[in-house]
């Protein structure tokens, strides 16, 4: 059981690393709408991964459909933004696609299947307290791919979003970062919503570079990983507590977090 | 240093509506020169087309003999660009080193690390605007002439030939815009880089008595201030204007 607890605890960390490394850039570069759009991109690719494979009997990483998904939408909305459109405009209608794949797949599924429906509530909500092996193989190998080319290319994503059109100048191809950042985060989303779940993903996804922002300027990079490695072992311990899945208590520390920094906000 | 710039027949295009109309001029080495025109008037297109961001409809741009639209990298090296401070996104937590720094380590490849000849550098530039003892401050502390200067001084680490500068004025005291036209006119004679800048106010730079372009979509006029200021000139740019505004500040100011 001690094992297990653990397991769970590294896990909850590895979850925390992935989320301060997007969070930071998400924050930073005013993209956390686009953010929320990756989780909706998520949703929708891990209901279509549902479909698929009960539809077909495959067994295809739901993960990896997401991922794909979420990476066609983000890039439909870059697409979007380069052409001229509005940026709220060209999330709008990546969500409305999203969207619409949730409800039309998430409908078609249960007319399939009652066990469709209970995985994809399992998307939604995060698996269990408890995590298992697998749970650590997945986080820790996005964790091995995602944390380089985040650090790798972390001063031209500041860059960008310090100063695009400067950036331009001085040679940077915008276009290229800013759809190496979508597919990092898409991965790390999708496999955060296998684990942790959409919904937890959606409400922790702001809230470490949001707090490492407005209290921690200086060291805003450290800062972010142990806010939001703390928002997750906090939440998971809180979850044990109330017995209530992890994403449940994760989502209550983030909203108590994300209420203490704008208190402190206002007072500093 | 002897060079020029070319624009000949430069049309720019948004969604069907002539940003720039046929617009040709040229401007030999050395040159202090000022482009004004009404919102609106293509004065940041024309900028952003000189960079090679911009791609026209018809016509080319020659910088010191290199075509902006073929030889992009090379353009990159040799140009400078102070963006308007209006399009800096001040939530991005960056220090005046890092921010200098930026215009050196574009030459590099990531991760682009802040070695101790980068800081030099950034340190020999920080003196050269008058802003000794900042690379450690929070660029968002900073008032807006300082943030000027921080800019001009990214822009000049690579050792541009020519310095582009999109409205330096906006947003600053009178004063402050003296200050920052005196800044420029002293590194255009000590460092021999051509200035090229946009602007509505031409008063904190009358006393370093520069060239103007007067453009509203096409070019109305090149030459020394006080010939073309006029207001047989100045009616055709700017509709609407029945005087020589006082201090030529014509349109808005992003102030």
């Amino acid at each position: 059981m001690l094992e297990l607890l653990i397991l769970s605890y590294i896990v909850a960390s590895l979850s925390g690393l992935l989320v301060g490394s997007i969070s930071m850039i998400l924050t930073t570069s005013r993209s956390i709408t686009f953010g929320l759009t990756l989780l909706h991109s998520i949703l929708g690719g891990n209901i279509l991964g549902i479909y698929i494979n009960t539809i077909f009997n495959l067994a295809v990483p739901v993960p990896l459909i997401s991922t794909i998904v979420a990476i066609c939408l983000s890039i439909i909305v870059g697409e979007l933004v380069e052409r001229g459109f509005p940026e709220d405009i060209s999330i709008a209608f990546s969500v409305s696609i999203a969207t619409t794949m949730t409800i039309v797949f998430g409908y078609m599924s249960s007319q399939l299947s009652s066990l469709a429906i209970s995985r994809a509530w399992a998307y939604i909500a995060g698996t269990s307290a408890i995590s298992t092996l697998e749970d650590l193989f997945k986080i820790a190998l996005t964790s091995l791919i995602v944390l380089p080319f985040i650090h790798l290319f972390y001063r031209e994503f500041k860059y960008i979003a310090f100063d695009e059109d400067g950036s331009k100048a001085m040679g940077l191809n915008i276009r290229i970062y800013r759809y190496t950042f979508y597919s990092l985060a898409a991965i790390s989303a999708a496999i955060l919503s296998s684990t942790i779940g959409v919904l937890a993903t959606h409400v922790i996804l702001a809230v470490p570079g949001v707090l490492s922002l407005k209290v921690f300027k200086r060291f805003s990079i450290p800062f972010t990983y142990i806010s939001s490695i703390g928002i997750m072992i906090l939440g998971y311990y809180i979850a044990g507590l109330l017995k209530i899945p992890p994403s449940g208590g994760i989502g209550l520390v983030s909203i108590l977090t994300f209420l203490g920094v704008v208190a402190f906000g206002r007072h500093s | 240093m002897v060079g020029e710039l070319v624009v000949k027949n430069l049309t720019v295009r948004f969604n069907g509506f002539k940003a720039l109309d046929d617009v040709s001029f040229r401007l030999d080495s050395p040159f202090f020169t000022v482009v004004m025109g009404p919102n609106g008037a293509g004065k940041t297109t024309l900028l952003k087309s000189i960079l090679g961001l911009i791609k026209p409809a018809s016509g080319t741009i020659k910088v010191y003999g290199f075509d902006v639209f073929k030889e992009t990298t090379k353009i990159r090296r040799i140009v400078g660009y102070v963006p308007q401070v209006i399009n800096i996104n001040l939530h991005v937590p960056m220090t005046v080193k890092e921010i200098v720094a930026m215009g050196a380590l574009s030459k590099t490849l990531p991760p682009r690390i802040l070695d101790r000849r980068t800081e030099e550098k950034v340190e020999k530039m920080l003196e050269l605007v008058e802003l000794e003892n900042y690379s450690e401050k929070e660029f968002t502390g900073l008032s807006g002439g300082e943030r000027q200067r921080v800019l001009i001084a990214r822009a000049l680490i690579k050792n541009p030939r020519l310095l582009l500068l999109d409205e330096p004025f906006s947003m600053l005291d009178f004063d402050i815009k003296c200050e920052v036209a005196g800044l420029l006119s002293r590194l255009f004679t000590k460092l021999s880089v051509d200035i090229l800048l946009v602007a509505h106010e031409l008063s904190p730079c009358i006393a370093y008595d520069p060239q103007v372009i007067l453009l509203n979509k096409k070019i109305y006029a090149i030459g020394k201030a006080a010939d073309i200021l006029r207001l047989d000139i100045l009616k055709q740019a700017y509709p609407g204007v029945t005087e020589i505004p006082q201090g030529f500040i014509i349109g808005e100011d992003h102030a």
